[in-house]
């Protein structure tokens, strides 16, 4: 039993037309139990950026919140908000420090340019390989299934609406077929000017 | 202090044999009114090399029943040769052939009589039943088995069930009735089309699914073949 | 007529120069002494009737089974050395059980016979040879039943043939009756018709006088393709319609 499967969860991120939207269900359990159906994965680290981490919960909360405490660092001393590929930099940063002894966690990082609102999709492994992406990226106990998915139902430049909808039908239709994520799902349609959250209302079994 | 070489050499070289070897392959069954389509990718591999790229895993076992099997591919011939024999024995002593259900019901005892040596193969059967509709049957290595509408089996089958569920099943669609037919209302056109979408999207992620697809539609007229191209890197 | 066999009589599976098999002929022999079966098919099913010895008043007569069910949808009626039939019975009933198993659905009628008809040679003497029995089985069986291929009823004799019938008699009475049966026969009798037709035939061929307790009888329906052994009461209503 892989450590990375032990709370289970799972996270999509896809890019649309002068948007993004990032999505996770909302299951926390430890192996076959679950122990909370309210437990999303994506957290909102400023107006146009949004990470999502997948793997062992521990991991996920101290992740986020060391890197909360690095951003805010971050743009104190600057002054400005950060742009998605920097922060996708220092979460690489953060994790390759613990090359010998990981985070068990995978990031996905999306979000747009502050400045020219160019879209932006980056995932990495537990130790801080990213790959930027120009369509989509998935993580979690469900990558599988949200592969073969995504792979089909996305395509180029997707309005707000239809983002929502793909990404909405992908994570769903994924994570019914996994044990270990599912029981709700959270979806953030970021755009310019608003970033819209939905929670999904799904099959809880 | 630790002297490494003096301990191991005390320690016992154990050899062991591993009998089985995983092949790849992917395997999908969808079960139409009055038709079934079973198709498979041709690439066998083993590890990181491809062994043959035009290798499908269909078995045309009787005139209206076609088995997928994929897994470890030494498991796969024995197993459909000794069916082969089974369902020949089956036409001598019972003058007829042997029907789809029949077919599934064999597969499953002679799986299950390997229970504790299990032929390491995940199958598909798909025909026409004695009604003259479509069905498709899955298994698991040991012989449980179900008939179903739809099927991925094999080494895509994580990329592609979620897809039949969407496309076929009509799954987060608003709909929280359950379905109580055996087959999709989808047409033989249509089902052939989406067959080939959920293979390209596989061999797109999947290193042991690529090369070709092999597509059966069994029709009460018999056997169709189609061939379709997919990417072989 | 057995004057000239005792040479050939010792071992049950040697031939004689005439090319014959000496203890199976004497099995088929023991047929004649056991008591009269006959089945007839219809286009709506198979009927079995069967005579019961009550040698005694003393017999319950609900303990001489005559007619067996083998599967839901297959009788079975039998004529000569009862015992024999057993072994038979027991390999027919687990080959139906079987094929349900490995091929989930019914076994054939022609195949339950088939698997049976390997039994009856299966025979032997030498003591290093290990078979269920060391003389022919000394029982005649008529099979009926209904699968997909609709109604059908098979004589088998102990040395392993078996032939189909519109309509069969076994036994003592067997001569009479197959020629009253060859008379009475057509194509679309009704069930009804036919079991009438079969206890009237039994009546004439019967030492003792028939009544519902010393005979036996079933029936196999094309329709519901299921075996029904008749009740007392069953039996009583069909003679009093004789």
């Amino acid at each position: 039993m892989s450590i990375m499967s032990y709370n289970g969860g799972t996270v999509v991120a896809m890019a649309g037309k002068e948007c993004v939207a990032i999505a996770s269900d909302k299951r926390f359990g430890i192996q076959y139990s679950t122990v909370s159906m309210d437990y999303p994965k994506v957290f909102e680290m400023g107006p146009h950026l949004f990470l999502g981490l997948a793997g062992l919960a521990t991991d996920v909360q101290t992740v986020s919140q060391r890197l909360k405490f690095r951003l805010n660092l971050y743009e104190l001393q600057e002054n400005r908000h950060i742009k998605p590929k920097t922060f996708s930099s220092m979460v690489s940063n953060l994790l390759y420090e613990r090359r010998f002894g990981p985070y068990f966690i995978e990031p996905i990082i999306a979000g747009l340019d502050p400045k020219t609102h160019e879209p932006f999709i980056s995932v990495m492994d537990l130790i801080g390989q990213p790959c930027i992406s120009t369509d989509f990226a998935v993580i979690g106990t469900a990558n599988e299934q949200l592969y073969g998915m995504c792979e089909t139902l996305w395509q180029p430049n997707l309005e707000p609406n239809d983002l929502f909808e793909t990404i909405s039908q992908a994570l769903m239709n994924a994570f019914d077929r996994d044990a270990y994520s599912g029981w709700g799902a959270v979806v953030y349609i970021i755009e310019k000017d608003k970033v819209t959250v939905k929670e999904l209302k799904t099959r809880m079994d | 202090m630790f002297d490494i070489k003096t301990d191991t050499r005390k320690m016992p070289i154990e050899h062991h044999f591993n009998p089985y070897e995983m092949n790849g392959g992917t395997i999908v069954g969808v079960a139409g009114e009055d038709f079934a389509v079973i198709a498979s990718d041709t690439r066998l591999s083993e590890g990181y090399s491809i062994l043959s790229r035009e290798n499908p895993h269909l078995y045309h076992v009787q005139p209206h029943t076609v088995m997928g099997s994929v897994g470890f591919h030494g498991d796969s011939l024995t197993f459909n040769k000794t069916l082969q024999i089974r369902l020949r024995m089956y036409e001598y002593e019972n003058n007829k052939k042997c029907s789809t259900p029949a077919v599934a019901q064999l597969i499953s005892t002679m799986l299950y009589s390997r229970r504790f040596f299990p032929y390491y193969v995940n199958t598909i059967v798909a025909g026409i039943n004695n009604e003259g509709q479509g069905c498709i049957y899955s298994y698991d290595p040991v012989g449980s088995y179900e008939r179903e509408v739809y099927r991925a089996g094999g080494s895509s089958s994580a990329l592609i069930q979620p897809l039949l569920d969407s496309q076929l099943g009509l799954k987060n669609q608003g709909s929280f009735e359950l379905s109580r037919s055996y087959t999709v209302k989808m047409s033989r056109e249509n089902v052939v089309a989406l067959v080939k979408d959920v293979f390209t999207a596989a061999a797109e992620r999947d290193i042991y699914t690529g090369d070709a697809v092999f597509i059966n539609i069994i029709t009460k007229d018999g056997v169709f073949t189609e061939h379709f191209k997919l990417r072989r890197d | 007529m057995f004057l000239t066999r005792s040479e050939y009589d010792h071992g049950v599976n040697t031939f004689s120069p005439e090319g014959r098999l000496f203890q199976v002929e004497y099995a088929i022999e023991a047929i004649k002494l056991g008591s009269t079966a006959i089945g007839i098919k219809t286009p709506e099913g198979v009927v079995l009737a069967v005579e019961k010895r009550v040698t005694s008043s003393l017999i319950i007569p609900s303990t001489i089974e005559k007619i067996v069910e083998v599967d839901s949808h297959i009788a079975c009626a039998m004529s000569g050395l009862i015992a024999d039939s057993k072994t038979l019975i027991d390999k027919a009933r687990v080959e139906a059980q079987n094929h349900w198993f490995n091929y989930d659905e019914k076994m054939s009628v022609e195949s339950v016979t088939q698997a049976v008809s390997d039994l009856a040679l299966a025979f032997s003497d030498q003591e290093d040879e290990v078979y269920a029995m060391s003389r022919p089985f000394g029982v005649a069986l008529l099979f009926a039943g209904v699968d997909e291929t609709g109604p059908h009823l098979y004589h088998l004799e102990p040395s392993g043939t078996y032939i189909e019938y519109e309509a069969k008699a076994i036994g003592s009475g067997s001569e009479g009756a197959q020629q009253n049966l060859q008379d009475i026969y057509h194509k679309n009798m009704t069930i009804k018709e036919a079991s009438k037709h079969a206890l009237s035939i039994l009546k004439q061929v019967m030492e003792e006088k028939l009544n519902a307790t010393n005979i036996e009888m079933c029936t196999v329906s094309a329709r519901d393709k299921t075996f029904h052994l008749f009740t007392k009461e069953e039996i009583e209503d069909v003679i009093k319609e004789m």
